[in-house]
């Protein structure tokens, strides 16, 4: 056996808290140190954008949130971006939470976005209706009829004195809807249960593991593009023109998978010649 | 047992039948009950669950400390943390009524609860999810190996994937996957005819041709594009990808639709114990 096939030998065997931190090393060292990679918009990305953009002025777009802090570094840019979008183009924003968690995440989200960047008012700008238990039911009490589900607001203020929600009886009377999702419920109970069966054009962001549930939605029309996880996030950040923790995350994202990618490589090439060895002997 | 049995069952029947072939009738009152009152009872009913649960879950969580069973230091932490939370929903608000009422303190600045959520259970949550990159970069340096085709077929398209993806992977030009597949190849073909010489032609053939092309098409990164690894990769989610996935949903739309059938028909009764 050469010294080479020893070496590789060795890698293969490697302790796995030596992987652990060069994990830990080739993701803080790009967030210190950002390498500054071009971000490329994917089509799916540009059809959310677009189909945004397409927007009258002053439409009723509502927006789901439906994620943890688990997935906030994916999913959380993405919701900002979206708000960004809709606020510069003067949309009214009803946001809604299938998540108990994601009414943390949606008010953390407002008061960055329509507060402190659009100053936005409350009611007649944007609304959080905020988090209702049932998964698919509450999709279905939306469709239906939105003032039986929701008699009050985050704010616990009565929707009926809610300026902006005068036009809205139930998810017919919403342009466009924007789910970011992490999972169950979500995106997909949105298109089965809402934007198909009504026609009301709606679109995505998901983490990348969602990805391959939902393509087959986009690829079929019933979603109009989706934000592909943090790469997602970012192409759209770049698309609104606006950068932020998306664009930041990618480099290490970028890293940590080539590193990863070099792993499975020397992972390899040991097995190989392990292989060569035992087959030998 | 005709109330633990025969009742539920035919409750079961029969706002099942209604739900399933309600779609079908084209009545009002029927059509109301199922897009509107059936989904409210829903409602009602995942919220007396949400009760069920923590209650189970707090019951659970004291028998495992009474009875010291194994981790039971850690069920001390989750009743603790329970009753921290309880209190901080429901009795401490952490502020006036003028900066938050009862009910929309939950999200906000400033009272017990939102302190809760922003320096306890986020960064909980954030460690923990976190912790998966680096399990997938040990698991995947173990377990990715090219044992037979359909492990190379993984291997390889997880390789795109990952690396199309990324911003990294749009600055790698298709004519260094040119090579690398020439390469690959040469690989292949060594391992085939065993000959140095078959070899060294095949590569030297392969490099010189994809030099060319280079030279003629001035080296443009992302032509041609089926070497192109964001466009691999995207070829990839929309056509084998949404194939294998809509298999699997139609699998479960199938399953779902023999499953409730079976509830409707009193042939699964597992929800009574059975």
């Amino acid at each position: 056996m050469t010294n080479i096939e020893k070496v590789f030998l060795k890698i293969g065997s490697i302790d796995r808290r030596w992987i652990f931190i060069i994990i830990a090393l080739v993701v803080v060292v790009p967030l210190l140190v950002p390498i500054g990679l071009p971000i490329r918009a994917t089509d799916t990305s540009k059809s959310v954008y677009d189909a945004v953009e397409a927007l009258p002025k002053g439409s009723k777009v509502l927006l789901s949130i439906e994620y943890s802090p688990s997935t906030k570094p994916e999913n959380h840019p993405m919701a900002i971006s979206m708000m960004r979008h809709l606020f510069r183009n003067n949309h009214k924003v009803y946001v809604t939470c299938l998540w108990p968690d994601g009414q943390f995440m949606a008010q953390d989200a407002l008061n960055q976005v329509a507060v402190g960047e659009f100053d936005k008012k409350y009611g007649e700008d944007y609304v959080l209706l905020g988090y209702r238990p049932g998964g698919e039911a509450v999709v279905k009490g939306i469709v239906s009829n939105i003032r039986k589900l929701f008699s009050v607001d985050a704010r616990q203020t009565k929707v009926d004195d809610i300026p902006m929600m005068d036009e809205i009886t139930n998810f017919k009377d919403f342009d466009f809807l924007f789910s970011a999702s992490a999972g169950y419920p979500g995106t997909i109970e949105w298109v089965q249960y809402a934007a198909d069966p009504t026609g009301v054009p709606m679109s995505s962001g998901v983490t990348s593991i969602q990805v391959n549930e939902v393509m087959p939605y986009v690829q079929s029309g019933q979603m109009v593009g989706v934000l592909a996880g943090m790469p997602g996030a970012a192409e759209y950040e770049s698309l609104i023109g606006q950068k932020g923790s998306a664009t930041s995350g990618m480099d290490a994202q970028s890293v940590a998978h080539l590193v990863i990618v070099l792993f499975i490589v020397l992972g390899n090439i040991s097995y190989f010649i392990d292989r060569k060895r035992s087959r030998k002997y | 047992m005709f109330w633990k049995r025969q009742v539920p069952i035919f409750i079961v029947a029969l706002i099942g039948s209604i739900t399933l072939f309600g779609w079908f009738i084209d009545q009002p009152d029927v059509k109301e009950f199922i897009g509107d009152d059936a989904t409210q009872w829903f409602d009602v009913l995942a919220s007396f669950a949400i009760i069920l649960g923590a209650l189970n879950l707090i019951k659970l969580q004291i028998q495992k400390v009474l009875y010291q069973k194994p981790g039971w230091q850690y069920s001390v932490i989750a009743v603790l943390g329970f009753i921290f939370a309880i209190v901080a929903g429901f009795f401490v608000k952490g502020v006036d009524d003028s900066v938050a009422q009862w009910g929309a303190h939950v999200t906000s600045d400033g009272t017990l609860f939102k302190w809760m959520f922003d320096y306890v259970f986020s960064p909980m949550s954030a460690t923990m999810f976190s912790l998966l990159a680096f399990f997938v970069a040990s698991a995947s340096y173990r377990a990715f190996r090219i044992r037979n085709f359909e492990a190379t077929l993984l291997l390889v398209s997880g390789i795109i994937i990952m690396v199309g993806r990324v911003p990294i992977g749009g600055v790698i030009s298709s004519w260094f996957i040119m090579y690398l597949i020439v390469l690959g190849l040469g690989i292949y073909v060594n391992s085939i005819k065993k000959d140095t010489k078959v070899t060294f032609v095949f590569v030297a053939v392969g490099v010189s041709l994809v030099t060319i092309g280079g030279i003629i098409s001035d080296w443009p990164v992302d032509q041609p594009g089926i070497f192109y690894l964001p466009s691999i990769q995207e070829w990839i989610y929309y056509y084998p990808n949404v194939a294998g996935a809509r298999a699997i949903m139609i699998g479960i739309g199938l399953g779902i639709f023999a499953t409730s059938i079976r509830y409707i028909l009193g042939i699964e009764r597992s929800y009574i114990g059975e």
